[in-house]
Formats: structure tokens, sequence, C-alpha cells
């Protein structure tokens, strides 16, 4: 390779992302530095961050063919892990999802959801995205790739990490070519879904727009007649369902949706973490001074919750430039992309991003009252190795990305 | 199919980078919601909200003694506290009244904790009254961030000091803070200092607990955090089962009185220890709560010593006590035989230096040089031994290391070996002559009262050489698991007749015509030897080390009186005494201070 060594470095990704470790390890000394048990993690949460970001660069320097090529290895050895797992694993808080492996305790969900992305990017990989004919079978394919996975991360019992899964096959499918009216029908069934659950109003509204949207679709008034049945079915039967369930089920349900309703479990953790980042301010109570925080209000804060000690402590300062960092993170993943003339890459970041997003998204939101809580990190900040490797995993490729963004993969 | 199923990339990411756009700007605002609009109401609620972090100090364990006897007890006490988050500076002229402390060292106390955590309390001063308790209770309101915490302290319920068997327990200093790598002690923390308390401090100290409280903005309590879900109990140290016998301690200190040295009794069969006293001793109730500095400065600076273990970790000649090692040694290495005669005049020359004895007794064989403690026999020992055999055989008896006693700081003493001499005076710089002193116990040799008994322990028990200690078994009461305390043992590799030859020397010293037959018992069977150490320091030391019954030995002790003159006069009787105690079931007392002999130790 001619290339000079520091050609197509995507310094901005690069930069966005060690902004955003170096804040997550302040953060983790903070909420931890009172902590008799857990006072030193952040050296190590330090110490595999330079470990990953030398990986980062490593990645970024290799033929992306050999990436995509591991794909498929990748993904059998993420699934082989998941079974292991589910036979020898450790529960923690719940979830059968740990390995632990001379004393490091190693998650295969996170690498799998990396795997997951590469293994449908390969499977997309060869022709035109603005043309596709997919067959059913390979939709279905492409979803049981993902599906799979997904399932057995259901059986540890980690639904966070679960939905997680989920999040990435509607922007995957969009950018490989699937008919944007298929995935329309698809999402809003969902949504429909969920918005008849939380309030049959919403619900109302939601099929209005839904009229207005298969308008603007122009397609064969039977199958615009046809989406908007099922979506009133699916409104209606999760109502009829909800309704024959027990009320300790719906009450779980509804602890999703509306902590307060829940204020001893789950709820307390949401009501702690608002007070905590309202408290904080312009500019926060400063380091090290975040009542909220140092008396530790909420539980392992230093994983789910790291968000709202930032808030605390920063203020709106430091947790607006957190949400801009991931901005910054997401777009250039959009824009590498966009960029790309390698369409396995080009999935990827598409995967990457969405991965991203849907984290960041549900994690500060679930902190600030907006999300449902679901138990998953807030990525390169929460203290945890896994998932700190995988979303440098995901980095690094994206680097890649940039760097050959004009070699073309046949 | 046309129209939108054939929009291209771009506008795919258009959509993308729309759909991100728009749910940054939703956390945005919400957040600018939260912390600008409610930050006020938020705010006011995060106070409202504060929670108190209390660390609950588990109770140190108990020190149990051979009979089942607490002999180291735990009292309840209160503990005046600061919270530097929640306190106002202008309080510390009416803390500093209501405690009785400078206002200045709360000021130093405050700003000693500045860079730590302002939410944890500081602890100001130990062993409160309830007085002021109830004066911090009354004015609450006033007095925020001031309060009290319940700490156990130590409480003796002894007759005895025992003073450096127990140790003390003080406040951990800075340095021992920041040299701790295990992030357990905070400032203000007790931990052992000395004796059984540092030396068993892991053990003793147990697991701290936490409970989290919620309190309003007044600081009352308002109830417990999360349910107590977040709670630690803490978990009380674990006890000490020691192998002390009371009474004999009691005994021993009474014996020794306001005098200076030390005693020490062990088990020969076990190498537990029965008694250890050195003296003077002090009042290990000065340590308690919030020691006087003034007294404690007096005690450390004091010229006799009194915080110094004289058992463990001084190093004293030891006289004649010191010739049944050589006895051993000639016989071992083969330089004599139990029959071998040896002629003892007077006096003995060696170059220009004439060594003294204190009688002539012609041609004597081992077992009677060591019942009228011929020095002249010892003398040509010395000599005959030479420096490599004298180091080999006095180590195998423990000379020149630790013992391995469970206490702490305790010294090697000194052996001297040829590396020794060579070093001190330079090679081929020293003479012979250094080994005619040596061989009565004189010269450049130190030992501890530790080691001397358990050198009398091993010489009574036919050469096996038992680590001695005071804790047997160590006993964790919230577990339930008791835990024995390994002790090393090791068979010194020697023939029997030459024990025999020794032990029956040592027999005669008092029920023959030996130095010590002041102290013949007519209802229990003692051995031992006397010593009579010169030194450089004043009047000779006193020795005596024994063991007893003869022919079953269940004591072997080691007398020491610092300056005390003959052995068979200070160290003697109180040894006697001792053991006889100790074999009456502490019940027989034939300690006399004024029986007088014929003084030629």
């Amino acid at each position: 390779m001619d290339r000079k060594f520091f050609d197509r470095f995507d310094i901005t990704l690069f930069l966005s992302v060690i902004g955003l470790i170096v804040i997550g390890i302040f953060a983790i000394y903070s909420a931890t530095q009172s902590s008799v048990n857990n006072s030193g993690i952040y050296v190590k949460q330090l110490t595999f961050a330079i470990i990953g970001l030398v990986m980062v660069i490593g990645i970024t320097y290799l033929p992306p063919r050999y990436i995509s090529s591991l794909s498929y290895y990748a993904y059998g050895l993420a699934l082989v892990l998941l079974l292991l797992v589910l036979v020898f694993g450790r529960t923690i808080n719940g979830n059968k999802s740990w390995f632990y492996l001379a004393g490091f305790g190693i998650q295969p969900s996170e690498f799998a959801k990396v795997a997951t992305v590469m293994a449908v990017s390969n499977f997309f990989y060869k022709g035109d995205e603005d043309n596709q004919k997919f067959s059913v079978t390979q939709l279905l394919t492409a979803t049981g790739i993902v599906l799979l996975p997904a399932i057995l991360i259901k059986l540890e019992n980690d639904t966070g990490t679960t939905l997680v899964m989920l999040s990435f096959i509607i922007p995957m499918f969009f950018f490989a070519g699937v008919s944007p009216f298929l995935l329309f029908a698809v999402v809003t069934t969902v949504a429909a879904a969920v918005l008849a659950f939380i309030n049959i109003y919403y619900f109302a509204v939601f099929l209005a727009f839904l009229i207005l949207a298969l308008y603007f679709f122009k397609k064969h008034w039977l199958l615009s007649a046809g989406v908007f049945v099922i979506n009133v079915i699916a409104g209606y039967s999760v109502s009829f369902f909800y309704s024959k369930l027990q009320p300790y089920q719906q009450k779980r349900i509804m602890a999703v949706f509306d902590p307060a309703s829940d204020p001893l479990g789950s709820g307390y953790n949401v009501i702690q973490s608002k007070v905590a980042i309202g408290s904080g301010g312009l500019f926060g109570k400063g380091f090290l001074q975040g009542s909220q925080t140092q008396l530790r209000f909420i539980p392992e804060q230093w994983t789910d919750f790291i968000y709202c000690m930032i808030g605390e402590e920063f203020g709106l300062l430091g947790a607006g430039v957190v949400i801009l960092l991931f901005g910054i993170i997401i777009y250039r993943l959009l824009t590498n992309a966009y960029l790309s003339r390698n369409r396995y890459m080009m999935l990827a970041c598409i995967g990457f991003a969405s991965l991203f997003f849907f984290h960041m998204f549900i994690n500060v939101g679930m902190t600030i009252g907006i999300a449902p809580v679901i138990g998953i990190p807030l990525p390169l900040v929460s203290n945890g190795v896994s998932s700190l490797m995988s979303f440098l995993l995901m980095v690094g490729i994206g680097m890649n990305t940039y760097r050959h963004k004009d070699i073309f993969l046949s | 199919m046309k129209g939108v199923s054939s929009v291209r990339r771009e506008a795919k990411i258009y959509v993308s980078i729309g759909v991100m756009a728009a749910a940054i700007i939703v956390l945005f605002a919400r957040l600018v919601q939260l912390q600008v609009v409610q930050q006020q109401e938020f705010g006011k609620e995060s106070e409202k909200n504060s929670i108190k972090k209390i660390i609950e100090t588990p109770a140190r364990g108990l020190i149990i003694d051979r009979n089942g006897k607490i002999i180291v007890d735990n009292r309840p006490s209160y503990t005046l506290t600061i919270t530097p988050f929640q306190f106002d500076k202008n309080l510390i002229d009416e803390v500093a009244s209501l405690s009785g402390i400078d206002p200045e060292e709360i000021r130093n106390e405050l700003a000693d904790a500045k860079g730590t955590n302002r939410f944890n309390p500081i602890k100001i001063k130990r062993d409160i009254d309830f007085k002021t308790i109830s004066y911090i209770e009354e004015n609450r309101d006033r007095l925020k961030g001031v309060s009290y915490q319940v700490e156990s302290l130590r409480f003796y319920p002894n007759k005895f000091k025992a003073s450096h068997i127990f140790g003390y327990n003080a406040e951990i200093s800075e340095k021992s803070l920041n040299e701790s790598t295990e992030n357990y002690y905070r400032q203000g923390d007790l931990v052992g200092t000395t004796g059984l308390e540092k030396f068993y401090e892991k053990s003793l100290r147990g697991e701290k607990g936490s409970r989290l409280i919620l309190v309003d903005v007044n600081g009352r309590e308002v109830g417990a955090y999360n349910d107590g879900n977040n709670d630690v109990k803490p978990v009380n140290g674990a006890d000490l089962f020691t192998s002390i016998d009371s009474e004999l301690q009691e005994y021993a200190e009474k014996l020794m009185g306001g005098r200076r040295g030390a005693v020490i009794a062990v088990d020969p069969r076990t190498g537990e220890i029965l008694c250890l006293v050195s003296k003077p001793d002090y009042d290990l109730n000065a340590f308690i709560g919030s020691p006087d500095a003034k007294e404690i400065n007096r005690m450390f600076n004091h010229p006799e010593k009194p915080l110094f273990n004289r058992v463990t970790q001084t190093r004293y000649p030891p006289g004649s006590t010191w010739k049944m090692m050589m006895a051993l040694a000639a016989m071992a290495s083969g330089k004599i035989t139990p029959t071998t005669t040896i002629s003892c005049p007077g006096s003995f020359t060696f170059g220009n230096r004439t060594f003294e004895d204190h009688g002539g007794y012609g041609s004597i064989p081992v077992v009677r040089a060591i019942e009228v403690s011929s020095n002249v026999f010892f003398y040509k020992l010395g000599l005959m031994l030479g420096i490599q055999d004298y180091h080999d055989y006095s180590a195998m008896f423990g000379f020149g290391s630790r013992t391995g006693i469970d206490l702490p700081n305790e010294t090697k003493g000194l052996l001297p070996s040829q590396e020794y001499f060579d070093k001190v005076y330079g090679v081929n710089k020293w003479s012979q002559g250094l080994l005619v002193s040596l061989g009565i116990g004189q010269g450049e040799l130190g030992v501890s009262p530790v080691q001397m008994v358990c050198y009398t322990a091993a010489i009574c028990m036919n050469g096996m050489y038992i680590q001695p200690h005071l804790v047997r078994k160590i006993y964790n009461s919230s577990t339930g698991i008791e835990t024995p305390v390994e002790v090393k043992k090791r068979q010194i590799d020697m023939s029997q007749k030459y024990f025999d030859a020794v032990k029956k020397g040592m027999y005669l010293v008092v029920n023959g015509s030996g130095t010590a037959k002041n102290i013949r018992n007519s209802d229990y069977v003692l051995a031992g030897k006397t010593g009579t150490a010169q030194n450089p320091n004043g009047n000779n030391h006193s020795w005596f080390v024994g063991y007893a019954p003869y022919d079953d030995p269940k004591i072997a002790v080691c007398v020491l009186g610092e300056n005390a003159g003959w052995g068979n006069m200070f160290a003697a009787p109180i040894a006697a005494a001792i053991m006889v105690r100790y074999l009456s079931g502490n019940s027989a007392d034939v300690f006399n201070e004024n029986v007088k002999m014929e003084v030629n130790d």
C-alpha cells in the first residue's frame, strides 16, 4: 500500500471517541470513589480503553476484504459463545449472560451485536442497492440471521440487549434496498401496537397520520387498505391481550413505560436520576461534588445510569457535550457509509450507526425520563469491558471504511 | 415499482441524519427543561433528599484465656463526629467547649479531611459522656453536621495488666493510611498498634458495614434509604482463644512487682505460652478513648521504656544459663563425651588474660560442671568448639533467629559467627580468646527471654523445638468457623544421652549441691539453671531457666531480672514459685523473698 499513514484517517471520529472515553473514565471515578468494593474499576476501564484504541488503529489499516470474509466466522463464534453462556454462564442481576475467565467478566452478547451486523452486511453485499428485488426466502433468511442470536440473548433473560439486536434490522434493510413500503408497514404495525397500549388517543392520532402517509406512498388502494387494517388489528389485539394478563404481569409491563407507577422498583432510579440531572443546572455541581452521585442514590451508577452523574456534576454543559459527541460519531458513521464504494462496509456502518444511536437514545432517554427503563449501557462511557471493546470494534470498522472508501469489493 | 422505492443512497442518508437530529433535539430540549427550567425545583429536592452514610465499625474480636474466660472485652461508647458537608464553621467554638477539645484541633481535623468525601463524618472525639449526647440531641436543628456514632472500645476485666501481650489500639497514622493498599481504613479508625492487637489485626478487626439513612434539610433522620436494601451489616472481628493462664499471669505480675525484667512460661509439650510478663508495664486503659497526649508522651519517653516488650524485643547476654548449650554442642560435635573430665582450677589463663571462676572444682565431668556452674570448664569448651560449631549448634536451638512468637517486632538476638567477627574486627584480626567469654554466655552474644524459654523447653523435651505461641485458635463467631493456629515443630538431631546428661545437671542444680538448691521443693521436682550476666550498663542481670516436673515436664520457664544481681537470689525463687503455682493448679504459693544462701554462681 503506497498511501501515507495519516491519509484518510478519520480524525474527527477518532477524537470524538476518545472524548467520550475520557468523560466516561472521569464519571466512573466519581461514581465509585467512595465505594468500598469498586473504587479501582476506573483503572481497568482505562487499561482496556488504551488496548481498544490500539485495536481501532489496527483495524483501520486492514484490507476491507479481510473484515468481510471474517463475518460468518465471527457470527458462528458468537452463536457458539451464546450457547455456551446459556449452559455455563453466571447470573448477574438476573441476566445469565456472563462468562468468567481468569477473573474477567465477559458478555458474549456484546460481541454478538457486532458479529450479527457483520453477518447481515455480508449477506446483502452483492447487488445494486437502488433497485433490489429480494425474494421472500432472502428476506426471511436475513431476518433469521438477526433473530437467532436475539432469541438466545432473550433466553439469557437480557431483554435490553435483545431489543438492541432488533434495532438495526429496519435501517440495514432500508439501506440494503428492501422496499421502503414493506419496511413502513412493519414499523407502523409495531408502532401501532405500542401506542395503542400506552394511550388509546395516541393510537387514534397515529391512525390519522397513517392514512396520510399511505396516501403519499401512492400504492394500489387495496395494498394501502391492507396495511391500515393490519395496523388497526395490531392496536386492538394488544389491548385485548393485555387485559387477559395477570395483574402482576400488567404492572411489570406498565413500569417499563411509566416508571412512576412503580416508585420503589425501577421507577425509583428514574426519579432519583431526574433529580440528579435536574439539580445539576447549567454548569453542574462540580467534579466529585454531586450529592446524588456521591451518596449513591442510584445503585450501580457506574454502569447504566452513568449519564445522571455527568448531568449532576457537569451540568447541561457536560450532558450536552456527550450528546454532541454521539451526534458526531453517528454522523461520521453515516457519511462514511455514504462515501463508501464497498457495499459491505456501507451496510456495516449503517448497522453500527443504528447501534450507537439506539443505545444512546434509550440510555440517555431513560435517565431523563422520556424512554422506558431498559438496562443497556451508554456506549464508550458506561463501565464494562465487553461493551467498551465491542463499540471500539465498530469504531475500528467505521474508520476502516473511511480509509478505504473508494475500494470496490467484488 | 417506481417512485419512493428508487430513492438514492443520498436521500436515505438525509432521512437517517434527519431522524438522528430530531432525536438529539428532543433529548437536548428535555435536558434544558430539567436543568434550566426546573433546576431550582430539582436542586431543592436533591438537598432535601440527602442521605447520610453511616459506617458501622464492627466490634473487635475478643481475647479469651485458656479456660474460656474473656480477658479482653468490648464496651459501647459514643464518638463525636462532624460531617463537613452540613457543618457550619461558626459552630467550632461551641463544639470545642462541648467536647473539651481545643478549637484549633477541630480546625486541623477539618482541614485534614479536605479533599476526601465531604459527606463522610469525621471522628472528633471518642468516649464522650451522655450529657454531651443529650445536648447534641436537644440542639440538633442548630448543630447541623454534628453527630455521634456508637463505637466499641476495649475493656479489660482483669486483675492483671498483660499490657505487652494484648497491646493497644490507636488511631491509624497518616503514614500507615497512605501505605495501606487494601482500602479498608479511613482517617480516625482504630488499628491494632502493638501486641496481639497488632499481630492479629486482620482477624480481630472484622468487616465494616454501612447504613444509608435519609435525612431532611435539618439533618433529622427520616428513615432508612431504600428500605435498608443497600445496607451492609458489619461483621464482628474473630475471637482469639489464647493459651494464657489468667491466674498464673496475675501471680507472675505480682511476683515481679516493681522490678525491671521479664517472665515467660510455656507448656514445653505444645509451645503454648502460659504467662508472659515484661516489667515495667503500663496501663492499657491510658490508650482508650481519647488518650491524653501528655500522658502517652511520658510513657514513650520514660527512661525505663515501659512500652518495650523485654520478653521478645530485647537481647541480653545469657550468662551461665548458656552452659547447657555449650555442653550439648561439645558432646554432639564429639569434642567431649558425657564422661570426659576436665580440670577446673579457680582460674583460666588464655594468652595474657586471666579469666576468674568462683571456685576450684578439680577434674569434673559435664554433669558436675553444670551443677556447680564451673566457669573454667566452659571457657575451655568454648575454645575447643571453635566459632563454626559454636554458631551452628546454637542456631539449631533457635538462637540468632526469631522464634516466631505471635507478637510483633521480635528480635533475632545476636549469635556471632565467623562472618560476623570478620565483619566487625576484620578478617584474621580477632582472637580465639573471644570464644572464652562466649563459652559462659558473655561477650558478643544476645538472647531474648523467649528464645531462652524455647531452648529450655527443647532440652526438657529431648530436642523437640516448638514455635512458641499465645493464640491456639481463631474463632469467627459469625461464620462459626474455627481456625487452629499452625505451629512449626522440629526435632533437633542429637543423641538422647547428651540430653540426659544436661538434664541431669539441671536436676542437680536444684536438687544436688548446685547453685539453686535454695528453691528445692518437696512436692515437685524442679530442674533448671541460674545465670548472672555481667553487663556494661550497671549491676548484673539475674537469670533462671527451668522446667518441672523433672521426669514429665509440664511447664518451662525463663525469668530475667534486669540489674537484679545473682541468678539464684532474684530469678530462681520467682521461677520456682511460678512452676509450683502452675503445677498445683494455681493454689500453692512457695515464694519467699528472704531465702538466703551462699552466693557462688
